[in-house]
């Protein structure tokens, strides 16, 4: 011990006369600041509070081994034992939460709970419950704990009493208790506390359940259902002993499951731009002495990735105007080398009108694609509840509609005799210079 | 008078052939890779027109309007994408932008697009006129307790209108068409556009956040 008093340290037990009022005094002024949240061995500190950073459950023992100056475990060990002989150590424990102020605090939870009006009624109220529980309870707890069972009910009453007197600070912690004490914590997540609370919890089960069985098996009261009890004492303590490790598995083989779901992600995607982008990238290295050849190249491959990135994700695409419109700009800009803008509004699913129509207007902007000129071609179809039209437009040289070439001549009319037969029309408007728009319209059931 | 443009691009490439592509006919002021970048320098050096892309890491176009439109109202932002995307589209316009074409635009009609925004006017695409179509299309649909009906609904004439644009029309063949002034065409576009942008109707949202899922 080092003889020459240390600042910031409190007063030694051993330095100060005990016995005045003044000496008390001074005591607790010099203690109430410089409490350490630890025990010092060898050196006892006062006053007694229950401690705060050391606490296991209520800080009792934490602020008995502060006050004495022990370690905290020879404390709890000693606690421990001593709730063995007939559950004195619990009682004791219980009494102590109640009436020792927490480090900090400066009234215990029984003279919070018994300050203000009315105490004496309130006492008597809770007492009565008390003793109420106690004589309903007794009798079955003895079968289970024997002369335990008097200590054990009690220390149950004292922490619901406890609960209700606590200030916010105290029940926030003991909230973090509960949830820190369960069960289900991997192994990774142990903290002292909880593993050592764990074991403790998980030890107790097992040793309430084997005595139950022991029980049983003597022919006195119990029976069945305390075998039944027994057993799931056995089987609740089991696993709490053992969820850490069990829980640590589990988790291992989700992040392994979450992992390989990335990596196939991942290959997916790689397959879908090696079959796709890198191809098309290659021939376009291969064919860069043809421009006309790389614009098609790359616009194909542009309009199928934009297909894959932004495109709906309807399985059936195929079967829609949408779908069928969007293969169709596919078919012109890689056959022709033009860019085809698609605006699509409204959607309906492909019907035999709907087919003709996107037929019709297949002709009508390939014929654009031919022999515009335009290096644009826009196709506009929209879906209204009656009807459906499709425009192409480009604005390319254009033609006179009274000098139409024969094969020009020719597709119009069977372009008009189809749409004509489903209710629809088409119509052709061209100037020359200006460019061409085929409107085409079909009516829908 | 040249418009004084800045460029917002996250890729190098893109903005090397914007400045390229422009740099003879309007002035460019500077150009940013980044979101906090360029909201800096956009509010230090207020262009006419900001060309905005809208995917950018750190909340791409989206957050340089929403930090911009604030503190400068008076820079247009004429938002550039590769994306198709409806929600991309009306997410950009909504927070601001006065138009939105896609970087496979031509140099020609970009310098075209740009101009228009300088001087204030809208600009839409085909495809932009065929989401607000398709997104304002169902009337039926609309709910009792709509708070606005003249925000949330498209007037026959700009219904006419956004049709054009969409058949593939310039804003002057769009007034051709309807014998009116390319002017009329404008003010029916940007009327639209306001619309786009303050209107609470819930399709909006809803039906872009649908076109990817159906």
């Amino acid at each position: 011990m080092n003889p020459e008093p240390r600042p910031h340290q409190g007063v030694r037990l051993g330095v100060l006369p005990q016995g005045t009022t003044r000496a008390r005094v001074r005591d607790f002024c010099a203690m109430s600041v410089t409490t350490p949240s630890r025990a010092e061995i060898g050196v006892p500190h006062r006053p007694l509070r229950r401690g705060t950073d050391n606490a296991l459950v209520g800080g009792v023992c934490g602020g008995l081994a502060i006050r004495l100056g022990v370690s905290e475990r020879v404390v709890r060990v000693v606690t421990c034992v001593v709730a063995l002989l007939w559950g004195v150590g619990l009682l004791a424990y219980f009494a102590l939460w109640l009436t020792v102020p927490r480090a900090g605090e400066d009234r215990s939870i029984a003279a919070r709970l018994l300050g203000g009006r009315n105490r004496l009624a309130r006492v008597a109220v809770a007492v009565a419950v008390g003793v109420l529980v106690l004589v309903v309870l007794h009798p079955f707890s003895q079968a289970l704990l024997g002369p335990l069972s008097w200590a054990f009910l009690l220390a149950v009453l004292g922490l619901i009493v406890v609960w209700r007197g606590a200030t916010p600070e105290e029940r926030q912690r003991l909230e973090e208790l509960g949830r820190n004490t369960p069960l289900l914590r991997s192994r990774a997540e142990w903290t002292k506390t909880s593993a050592f609370v764990r074991v403790l919890v998980g030890l107790v089960l097992v040793l309430l359940g084997v005595r139950l069985v022991a029980l049983v098996s003597r022919p006195i009261d119990g029976g069945a259902p305390a075998a039944i009890f027994g057993a799931a004492f056995v089987v609740a303590g089991a696993v709490i002993l053992l969820a850490p490790w069990w829980l640590g598995l589990v988790h291992d083989l989700s992040d392994e499951r979450r992992s390989r779901v990335r990596v196939e992600e991942r290959a997916k995607l790689a397959a879908h731009l090696h079959d796709s982008v890198l191809q098309t990238l290659t021939l376009i290295e291969r064919s860069a002495a043809d421009p006309g050849q790389v614009t098609r190249l790359a616009r194909t491959q542009e309009r199928e990735l934009r297909q894959w990135l932004f495109g709906p994700a309807t399985t059936n695409h195929e079967a829609t105007l949408a779908g069928a419109l969007d293969a169709l700009v596919g078919e012109i800009e890689g056959d022709y080398g033009v860019r085809v803008e698609l605006v699509v509004v409204g959607e309906a699913t492909l019907t035999e009108a709907l087919v003709d129509l996107v037929a019709a207007g297949r002709e009508a902007a390939i014929n654009a694609a031919r022999w515009s000129g335009a290096e644009r071609v826009s196709l506009y179809a929209e879906v209204e509840p009656d009807k459906a039209s499709l425009f192409v437009r480009d604005r390319g040289r254009g033609f006179d509609p009274s000098t139409v070439p024969g094969d020009r001549h020719g597709l119009a009319v069977s372009i008009r005799e189809r749409l004509a037969a489903r209710g629809g029309a088409a119509t052709v408007r061209s100037t020359l210079g200006e460019g061409t728009e085929v409107a085409l319209e079909v009516a829908l059931a | 008078m040249r418009p004084r443009v800045f460029l917002v691009d996250d890729h190098g490439l893109i903005l090397a052939g914007l400045r390229a592509e422009l740099a003879d006919d309007v002035e460019i002021v500077g150009s940013a890779d980044e979101v906090g970048a360029a909201v800096e320098m956009i509010l230090e050096r207020r262009p006419d027109v900001v060309l905005l892309d809208v995917h950018m890491p750190g909340g791409g176009g989206e957050a340089v309007l929403r930090e911009v439109t604030p503190a400068a109202p008076e820079v247009r932002f004429l938002a550039l994408s590769v994306s198709d995307a409806a929600e991309d589209v009306i997410a950009v316009v909504r927070a601001g932008a006065r138009g939105y074409v896609t970087k496979n635009i031509s140099a020609p009609e970009l310098l075209e697009a740009i101009f228009r925004v300088a001087d204030g006017d809208a600009v839409f695409s085909p495809r932009l006129a065929g989401f607000v179509l398709d997104a304002f299309a169902s009337e039926d649909r609309l709910g009792e307790a709509e708070v606005d009906p003249e925000l949330n609904q498209l007037t026959p004439r700009e219904r006419q209108v956004l049709r054009l644009i969409a058949r593939g029309y310039a804003y002057r063949d769009v007034a051709t068409e309807l014998a009116i002034s390319v002017k009329t065409v404008e003010s029916h576009v940007s009327s639209v556009l306001r619309k786009l942008q303050l209107s609470s109707r819930y399709e909006l949202s809803h039906w872009a956040a649908e076109r990817r899922l159906t």
